[in-house]
């Protein structure tokens, strides 16, 4: 394997075979001023060392607050946008730098499914053009073949397709992000990363795009990055699940680990923040309540990014050290988290979340 | 007595194509202190009967009929001016965008002062020194240095907060939350939520809260309603309808949702779309969607009617009691053992 500049903690054990694997991914937007003479007064860390790899047929869940980076990994990723360091291997090649003309046969095999099924879909093209679009770029059969793929197509994701004609306005959001999931569909990728594709839709609505999806997975063995707020929806969807803040992965792990037993601070007050459908349940329950705001990723704080807002914060430690991303010895190797002090058991209420000290100087590594 | 008391609410809009009957005859009440969560798909007629009540809708192409009697008082025959003695001083609305709903090119204490000016003969300090009291009630931190600040200058989570404190400055008797976390990540929307029990159990104000989230009723609901295609489904105590929740609608809704402590491989779907609501479906407006759909329901619309031995519970179906009964069971059943086996 070629030599990469990686900090120990992004070296992944690769087997050899993933679909993709993600080494180390930063991503910094620079901040300017002058008008003439243009200078970088600092850069915003959208992204900074995410390392992870996907199997072919499994679905990556990607959770996180607003801001935390999930868009800005995807679009890396799709090569939308361009890394500032790090690498993207793509079915065993380095894409990272790949020209346009290079990336062009890596770009039929990788498509994206967008958040906001109105802003998404051209209003001004027919269906037919905007799901065959992709078709006529990578020059992929005839008029007629091409036509009648598109009508396939329309049927597949539960479409009629006579609906060929009709403008995006005449789909309601639902209808339209299910002509978003066919267009993604229409060259036959492998992986598809699905930004936010339901946070605009009402609940039955949902229901029936989280539904498709699965059986689109199942029919054309397709591989999903799912990137998601709701950790209902990502629970539901996902095999694994990365759970993302400021730029980072702060924990990860297959689907039932992480959400039976979250070891990171900031993924036990996510699932206590969750709203529960059951009044019994939800008021028994206690629950962890995050004080103030995402910190800006202009400035992120040092140590651990989530210090400022963790009850397990530790001064001295939590502030200073940047924990890695690593699995414990009393977890499975596939679970890993980002923390000095990880949760002991699961589930705990406000006081619970606090950390013992007497317990945790004797033992802090525990 | 009632805080509120709605009557066979009607709001008919007229436009190019026809008639849109956006709200068709929903009733219910509210007592002091109580919360109410109204539940629903968008277009099923949630935000229209709030903007109703307040007297918001556009007067040029609205057709409202029925009652609300707030403290006695018509407020669908109460003249604007008396509405707008009403608005923001008895009744406050919070509305779902915090990012649209404030004025861009005032400052947050500006606009709060404002709030307690138009309705109190007080001096501005005192304005001034209440909207900093309402800024430290709603967690802002460093109320005094932002009191001055523009609201671009304040995070989504934060906006709202400021909208919290604009709607609870007067004290009001009813708050209406239209949706007030939608636009929120779940960890500020748990701030939010206990922020306005919080205050609602301090003001003793009464909510009413718009949502199409299951799981914020649930948290925060005394009362539920759910509504379609701008009619009540079913109404009723939050534990009665998510204990046994009585119309097929309801089940869809459920059973669409996906759980944190429940493995579902597929989720229960309601197939198709919400009907317009221009031409909505003869009888029963659920039938085109519903599964258990009879003759019946394809011609006649049925009544909201009480659940056979709870008073308090009405639902509108013509599904007999016991198959509504066995489905309850088994729907929630299948959410148990879900649970159990995970």
């Amino acid at each position: 394997m070629t030599t990469v500049t990686a900090e120990p903690e992004a070296q992944l054990e690769l087997r050899g075979d993933e679909l993709l694997v993600v080494e180390n991914l930063k991503k910094y937007f620079p901040v300017t001023r002058g008008i003439v003479f243009q200078h970088q007064v600092a850069a915003v860390q959208a992204v900074d060392g995410v390392s992870f790899a996907v199997n072919e047929g499994e679905t990556i869940g990607i959770v996180g607050e607003s801001g935390c980076g999930k868009s800005t990994m995807a679009r890396c990723i799709v090569r939308l946008l361009d890394s500032t360091s790090g690498r993207i291997v793509f079915g065993g090649k380095d894409i990272t730098k790949l020209s346009r003309a290079e990336l062009r046969p890596y770009r039929r095999e990788m498509m994206m499914i967008f958040q906001d099924p109105y802003a998404s879909l051209n209003p001004r093209k027919r269906v037919g053009f905007i799901v065959a679009e992709a078709l006529q770029v990578h020059k992929v059969g005839t008029p007629a073949s091409i036509k009648q793929r598109v009508q396939e197509l329309l049927e597949v994701v539960g479409l009629n397709p006579e609906h060929y004609n009709r403008f995006p306005h005449e789909f309601s959001g639902g209808q339209r992000q299910r002509i978003g999931i066919a267009r993604a569909l229409a060259i036959n990728p492998k992986l598809i990363i699905c930004d936010e594709p339901v946070s605009a839709l009402d609940v039955s609505v949902q229901a029936q795009i989280l539904n498709l999806l699965k059986d689109l997975q199942r029919d054309f063995n397709l591989t999903y990055i799912f990137i998601a707020h709701d950790l209902n929806v990502v629970r539901h969807i996902s095999d694994r699940v990365f759970v993302m803040y400021l730029g980072q992965i702060m924990e990860s792990g297959v689907r039932s680990e992480l959400y039976e037993s979250p070891k990171h601070p900031y993924t036990g007050a996510l699932l206590s923040a969750v709203p529960i459908p059951d009044p019994e349940l939800g008021r028994s329950r206690r629950r962890v309540v995050l004080e103030g705001d995402v910190p800006s990723p202009l400035n992120p704080p040092s140590g651990c990014r989530f210090h400022t807002r963790c009850p397990r914060f530790v001064e001295g430690k939590c502030d200073v050290e940047l924990p890695e991303l690593v699995t414990r010895e009393n977890l499975s190797p596939t679970h890993a988290v980002r923390c000095h002090f990880p949760l002991e058991r699961w589930p705990l209420g406000d006081e619970g979340m606090r950390l013992d000290r007497a317990a945790s100087a004797s033992a802090p590594e525990a | 007595m009632a805080l509120l008391e709605v009557k066979d609410l009607k709001t008919y809009f007229a436009t190019g194509d026809g008639i849109v009957k956006a709200v068709d005859g929903v009733s219910f009440s509210i007592d002091p202190g109580q919360t109410l969560g109204i539940v629903g798909e968008s277009g099923s007629g949630k935000s229209v009967t709030c903007l109703t009540i307040m007297g918001l809708n556009p007067k040029r192409n609205t057709i409202s009929s029925g009652e609300a009697f707030f403290k006695g008082k018509d407020l669908l025959k109460t003249s604007q001016q008396q509405l707008r003695e009403i608005r923001g001083n008895d009744i406050a609305m919070i509305f779902q965008d915090p990012m649209t709903s404030l004025n861009p090119v005032h400052t947050i204490g500006h606009q709060l002062m404002e709030a307690v000016l138009l309705h109190n003969d007080v001096p501005k300090q005192q304005a001034r020194a209440r909207a900093l009291e309402l800024l430290k009630q709603v967690g802002i931190p460093r109320a005094e240095g932002r009191i001055d600040d523009y609201p671009h200058q304040f995070s989504g989570g934060m906006r709202q907060r400021v909208m919290i404190a604009m709607a609870l400055i007067n004290n009001p008797d009813l708050l209406i939350a239209d949706e007030p976390t939608t636009a929120l990540d779940v960890t500020t929307q748990a701030q939010i939520l206990d922020l306005i029990v919080k205050l609602q159990q301090e003001y003793g104000s009464a909510v009413i809260m718009i949502t199409h989230d299951l799981g914020v009723v649930a948290e925060i609901a005394d009362e539920v309603i759910v509504m379609y295609a701008a009619e009540i489904a079913e109404r009723g105590h939050v534990d009665r309808i998510f204990n046994n929740p009585r119309h097929p609608y309801t089940w869809g809704l459920m059973g669409s949702l996906p759980r944190l402590n429940a493995d579902v491989e597929r989720l229960v779907q309601i197939e198709g779309q919400p009907p317009s609501l221009l031409r909505p479906p003869k009888g029963c407006r659920f039938h085109p969607r519903c599964a258990y759909a009879m003759d019946v329901c394809r011609t006649v619309d049925p009544v909201l009617a009480p659940v056979p031995g709870e008073p308090d519970h009405l639902q509108a179906c013509h599904l007999d009691a016991e198959t509504k009964t066995r489905e309850a069971e088994r729907l929630l059943g299948a959410f148990a053992t879900e649970a159990s086996a995970s």
